[in-house]
This record gives structure tokens, sequence and C-alpha cells, in this order.
């Protein structure tokens, strides 16, 4: 086989499919560290720093965002083979809200000034972004939220409680969803602010999650001054904002990659258990296996969209119910088929290729956050099907 | 005499039971002692297995010329449903399959020591994940130990020509691995040594095979109260947790969602019960193993269902750690494939199973 040479960040784009296959393949090769493929859970920001900054120095690390902004600008079909190959080697997801949620946002509604104060930060690895809407009584109700940012000169005043805020202890900025006006209607009054962490008056506190590991956090803010120039798009627009970029949240989430990962694990688990020949799991397997081939080529769909430059309607909704559904049957598999080692806490053997009951657990919250598919089916029945109510 | 119970007497035997149970375990489980023992060793209280023993627990089925109680499956699993709901830790489940071996054979053994809770005396009888083989292979590693890291002696049964011998060896230079699981319990893995181990009896087989028959319905009424306890719990929340300006709980996609784990619950009591009522009117062979995989079949499947479901509807709430719904998940992960999975009872099922005359 030939040598596979990696060209430049700025030339991947316009490499055949199978050849940037290959070139995904060989660049993760040089660069993944061995000992971090198939983590067992969720990889704190000291543990995937090094690979982070390895990204980022090859310029890899935003093949979504346009190249004029450090991106890949990778084309849908790339996007997805890059998904593919990485689920396909292991690689652990780092932190990216920054990446997936807070870049876009800044791109599309970020001035001039925010764009070079913040995009080049999250290439470079500087920042590390968490994000900060739900409180304890806005979940599902998020624009219930109550956290309030009073103007006080040049400063707004934060005041309020986050919570659920995925590794906010690994992060140094959050972007909140603040109350700016309290006498709108609740949508109305809603505004987006950058702050950073190392504010006074910001306290954190690991909640220890179903894994077993403290991945998400309370967040208080007690008196926060926070500069004006912090606030992205107009004053009391922020919902509006949100509700777009919650577009590219669904999107994220629908796309393929746990699913994708999981079937493989299914199959692995299915072997060394001896059901892989058994032919009613075999039916099964091929159910599952259609699902995530169907699923990806309607991820493919909405992914073209997002290239064209349109914006996504309501029904991406569809891609995380689908998604997040997909692989929690995955993993409800694996533990139907591994008898008793369904119930052990450890992988299975030490192998974290049979991390059966740690997979299935993690599983459990995809259809709870970005909106909870009991909510994403409100969105369909109503916005997608004209249904009254 | 089990059997000969009329029904009034079974329902009043069964709510001593229910009654004595809740001495023990307070009504919704104690959940600061069950945290305080979890991904620790043994994983248990021996003076709480004591006090079972005292209660004539762990010989309730084993009759009373041999020290235990004399009473039916019926009653077994309505203390096993009230042990679920409070998601008791200590090795009940497979210290009274023991129990029923040793007494089955005489009355051998450590059985009076079992019988009071002294020791802990499992059955090393599992050689693969999601079987009820029992193929007795002198050296062959004995899987899936219950509690293992509180073991005080392990039976082992052992094929001798066609036959099933039966074995004690002490726990104390026992070589056994123990994993942990993720209802903060282990299993154990043992590695039979013989020069080790005293001969108890020549053949265990039938016996073995009514146990573990036995074991697999304890541990469906076991999941029956975890399912419970765990809806109990949703609905409360449903009912008080606000957005949207109202109660969730009046949500109609919630609703139905709770209608239809209550018609599983429905199913696996139903289920449960008519299998302990089958076994205590003296069902035997296919019979007795039909209606003990109906049941096991429903309650894996089933408990597996409602605590998952129980986590989405509370939310973010339910996938911490702190909250108590995740416990009844992790109970379920651990107990739904015990004594063999839904797929395996519903094979099984189907082997022993005449299909139903007009
Ligand atoms: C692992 C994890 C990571 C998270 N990370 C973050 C993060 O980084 N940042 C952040 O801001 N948030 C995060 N969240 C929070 C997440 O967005 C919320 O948990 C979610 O919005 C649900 O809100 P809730 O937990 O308050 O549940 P609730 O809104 O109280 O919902 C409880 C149940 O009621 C259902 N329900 C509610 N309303 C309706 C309705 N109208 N119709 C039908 N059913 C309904 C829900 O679907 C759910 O089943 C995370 C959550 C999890 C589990």
């Amino acid at each position: 086989m030939d040598a596979v040479t990696i060209p430049p960040p700025d030339q991947l784009d316009s490499l055949d499919d199978d050849s940037f296959r290959l070139v995904v393949r060989e660049f993760l090769r040089q660069n993944y560290p061995e000992e971090l493929r198939n983590p067992p859970h969720r990889l704190h920001w000291n543990e995937c720093k090094d690979w982070y900054h390895k990204l980022a120095e090859k310029g890899w690390l935003c093949p979504g965002w346009p190249k004029e902004y450090g991106g890949l600008g990778l084309s849908p079909s790339k996007q997805i083979i890059l998904t593919e190959e990485y689920e396909r080697y292991g690689v652990a997801r780092t932190p990216d809200h920054g990446i997936v949620m807070l870049g876009p946002l800044v791109i599309r509604y970020g001035t001039e000034e925010q764009k070079k104060r913040f995009l080049p930060k999250i290439l470079t690895g500087e920042h590390i972004w968490c994000q900060g809407y739900s409180e304890p009584n806005a979940g599902s109700d998020l624009a219930a939220l109550r956290t309030e940012a009073v103007l006080d000169g040049d400063h707004y005043v934060v005041n309020g409680q986050k919570i659920w805020t995925t590794l906010a202890t690994d992060a140094n900025w959050i972007f909140l969803l603040v109350r700016t006006d309290k006498q709108a209607k609740k949508q109305e009054g809603i505004s987006f602010l950058l702050v950073d962490m190392k504010t006074p008056g910001i306290t954190v506190k690991p909640i220890i999650n179903l894994e077993l590991h403290d991945e998400f956090c309370e967040v208080f803010f007690d008196n926060v001054r926070v500069p004006k120039e912090n606030l992205v798009g107009q004053l009391n627009k922020g919902w509006d904002m949100a509700k777009a970029l919650l577009g590219f949240e669904r999107i994220f989430l629908g796309s393929p990659r746990q699913s994708a990962y999981a079937l493989s694990r299914l199959k692995i688990l299915a072997e060394r258990m001896g059901v892989w020949e058994d032919e009613t799991f075999q039916d099964r397997y091929a159910r599952l296996r259609l699902d995530l081939e169907d699923l990806k080529a309607l991820y493919g769909t909405f992914v073209v969209k997002l290239k064209r430059g349109e914006s996504l309607g309501p029904d991406v909704s569809m891609l995380k119910i689908i998604q997040t559904e997909l692989f929690q049957r995955i993993t409800d598999t694996m533990l139907e088929i591994s008898g008793e080692n369904a119930g052990l806490l450890e992988p299975m053997e030490g192998n974290r290729d049979l991390n059966i009951g740690g997979l299935f657990i993690q599983a459990r919250p995809a259809t709870i956050y970005g909106g909870s598919n009991e909510i994403q089916r409100n969105i369909l029945s109503k916005n997608v099907l004209g249904l009254p109510g | 005499m089990s059997a000969a119970l009329d029904e009034s007497d079974r329902a009043e035997s069964i709510r001593m039971i229910r009654d004595s149970a809740a001495a023990v375990v307070p009504p919704g489980g104690d959940m600061k002692r069950v945290r305080s023992l979890r991904f620790q060793d043994p994983g248990f209280e021996a003076g709480l297995f004591r006090q079972m023993g005292e209660m004539g627990w762990i010989g309730l089925r084993v009759p009373e010329a041999h020290g235990g109680s004399g009473l039916g499956l019926s009653e077994m699993c309505a203390l096993a449903e009230e042990l679920g709901a409070g998601l008791v830790p200590e090795p009940l489940i497979p210290c009274a399959l023991s129990a029923g071996l040793l007494s089955a054979l005489g009355g051998v053994g450590p059985l009076a020591q079992l019988l009071t809770g002294e020791k802990v005396v499992l059955t090393a009888w599992q050689e693969k994940a999601d079987s009820l083989e029992v193929p007795g292979s002198p050296d062959a590693p004995r899987r899936f130990l219950p509690m293992a890291a509180g073991a005080d002696i392990f039976l082992l049964p052992v094929r001798e020509g066609g036959r099933i011998a039966l074995y004690e060896q002490p726990a104390a230079r026992a070589q056994v691995t123990v994993e942990r699981t993720q209802d903060g319990g282990n299993f154990g893995t043992l590695q039979p040594k013989l020069g080790d181990a005293k001969k108890l009896a020549d053949d265990v087989g039938e016996a073995l095979a009514q146990g573990l028959d036995e074991a697999a319905l304890v541990t469906s009424a076991y999941l029956l109260g975890v399912m419970e306890r765990a809806f109990a719990m949703t609905l409360d929340y449903l009912k008080t947790r606000q957005q949207f300006g109202r109660v969730i709980g009046t949500f109609q996609a919630l609703q139905h969602r709770a209608a239809d784990l209550k018609m599983q619950i429905a199913l696996t009591r139903a289920s449960v019960e008519a299998a302990a009522a089958t076994l205590d009117a003296g069902a035997t062979g296919d019979a007795r193993r039909a209606a003990v995989s109906r049941a096991k079949a429903r309650a894996s499947e089933a408990s597996m269902l409602v605590t998952r479901q129980a986590i989405q509807l509370h939310g973010g709430i339910g996938y911490t750690d702190e909250y108590d719904v995740g416990l009844y998940l992790r109970k379920a992960m651990v107990l739904a494939n015990q004594y063999g999975s839904a797929a395996l009872h519903r094979r099984r099922f189907m082997a022993v199973s005449p299909e139903v005359e007009e």
C-alpha cells in the first residue's frame, strides 16, 4: 500500500471522499494517543488536553467551521466520514461546546470584534466553554429561567444559579442565558452573555452522575460583574439566538457517531458471548444496522442544508430522537445478550470494548439533554405536523 | 404443609410475612444503609443477615423438621418483593437456594449455621453466563457468585458418572476473585479445589434444578418490588415537579407512559403470583419450568423498562447518583439476567410448555 501523506488543512476539502478517509486514518494513527482509545467515560480536560492541542496545532479542531475562521470547511459527506473514522478509532470526545455551539453562534451573530476576540481562542484551546442554560426550575421550560443580569455602568451584574452544566469544572468560559427584562413576556426578556469563569462571585460544585463520574455541575453566581461588551446579539433577543443554536446542538446530537460506536461494540460483544451467528441475534442486529444506515442518510440531508447556508427547521428534532433512541436500543441489546456480565461495574474482562453497563448508562441521558425527547416530539407534532395544541 | 393451606390461610400468612419484612426494612427502604454498604466489601451487613436468620427467612422454604419455617413460595415471593422495594443487599436468595439443597439432601452439612445466618453459604453451580445448566466440571471456575466477598462456605456440584454430587468447600483458603457490580455488590469467581472439599451427597441434580427454578422465581418477585418502588417514586415526581406552570403529570404523553408502565407491573405481579401458586400446588418438571420461565421473562423485561423510564421521567435529576431512583436501575441491571435472562426463559418456556389446545 502506498504511504498516505496528509495534506495541509485548507486542502482537505478538495480530496475525494475515499482519499479523505485514508488521510483521516493516517492522521489518527500518527497523532492520536493510544491510551486514550475508547475511554470508559467522558474525559476531563487534564486527560484530553494534549489531544485537543494537537488537533488545534494541526488545524483540525473545527471541521465544520468555514475556512476563513480557521475551520476545515469540510463538505457534509466528509464531516460524516471524519465522524465515522473517529468512532472507529475510538477517539475520545473533547470539550466541544466552543466548537459545536459557541463558535457557530459567534460566527453568525457576533460583532467583528467578538469574532476576533473569541474564535481564535477556541482554535488554540485557550478558551474552554461550557453551556449555562438550565436551572433547577427551568429545564424543559427553559424560558422560565431566572438568573438575572442587571446593567450597572459598563457591567452586567449577574445573580442566580445554573445546573447540569457539563464539564463546568474544566471550562474557563461559560455562555449564559440570563434574564434582562423581568416585565416582558418570558421569552422576550432573555439575553446571551459570555462570562469568564475566573470572575469573582462564581462557584462551581460538581454533581456525581449515574456513571459515578463528576461530569456535570451546579454553577452559582453572586454579584458577578461582566463587561457589557460580552453580550452577544441584541439585548433581550437571546432566546431567538439560543433557539437557532439549539438547531446546531440537535444536529450534533443527531449525528450517528454514538450509535455507530455502540453498534460496533455490540458486534464485538456478540462475538465474545457466542451469539453472533445466532439467527435471532442476526435479525436484531440487522434491524439496528439498517436503522443506523438510514439515520446516516437522513443526517446527511440535514448537513447538506447547513452547508448551503440554510438554517435548519424544527424537523431536525427527528434526528435527535432517532439517534438517541437507537443508541439506547443498541445498549439495551448489549445488556440483554450478556447474561450476568450486564451487572458488572467495570468493563467485562477489563476490555474497554466490552464496557456493557457503562455504555448502557451513558446512553440514558441522551434522551434527556439537548431538549428531552418528549419535548422534541412536542415540537414535531406542533411545529412540523401543525397539530393544534 | 404449604400446599395444604387454603386460600384465606395463605392470604393471612402472606400478610404476616409482609409485616415482618417491614420490621427489618422500613417502608420505602433504608437508602442510607444501602448507600453505606455499596462498593464496600462484603457489600452487606453480617448482623442483618443473622437477623434474617432469626426471623426464619433463610429457611423460609425449609421444612420445620429441618429447622426451617416450612412456608411456601407465595410467602417467599411476598418477602422478596418487600426486600426488592428496599433494595436490601443481603444475599437471601442465593443462601435460600443453598438451604433448600442441604435440606433436600436430608439436612446435611452446614444447614444449621446457614439457617441462623451465622454462615453465608453460596452454591457455586454456574460455569457460564446466562445459563441454568449445571455441568459440574470438577476444574471449571464457578462464576457470578453473588456477594462472594462475604461467603463462608461454598457448595460445589461436581459431576461424577451420570450424577451430580455435592461438595462443601470452606471459603477461607479458597481461590476467589471478586468483581464489583453496578448495584454496589459483587460477583465472585471460584476456582474449585476438591482437595479442600468434603463430600456431602452423591446426587443433588434434581434438588438443584428445583432450587434454581425457585431462585429464578424469587428473583422475579424481588424485581417486582424494585419496579413497584421505582414506579411509585416516579408517580410522586410526576405529581409534584412543575414545568410550564403546571405539574408535569398533566402532560398526556407522560400520563400514557405511566399507564403503560403500570400495565407491565400488573402483568408481572399476575405472572409471579400465578407461578408461586402453581409451585405451591406441587407442580414439578415442565409445568414448574414453564410457570417460572413466564414469570422471570416478564419480570426481567418489565423491571428494565420501568427503571429506565423512571430515569427518563425524572429528567436531569434522574441521572444523578444522589437521587435514589438510579439505585433501582442499577439493581435491575444486576438481577435482570441472574438465574436466566428474559431470552433464556422465553426459549425455555417454548421448549417445555405444551401449546394450548382448543
Ligand atoms: C447528562 C446531562 C448533561 C447536561 N448538560 C447540560 C449543559 O451542559 N448545560 C445546560 O444548560 N443543561 C444541561 N443539561 C440539562 C438538560 O438540558 C435538562 O436536563 C433538560 O432540559 C430537562 O430538564 P429537567 O432536567 O429540568 O427535566 P424536566 O423538564 O423537569 O422534565 C422531567 C420530565 O418531564 C418531561 N416533560 C417536561 N415537560 C414536558 C412536556 N411539556 N410534555 C411532555 N413531557 C414533558 C421531560 O421530558 C422529562 O421526562 C444536561 C442534562 C443531562 C442529563
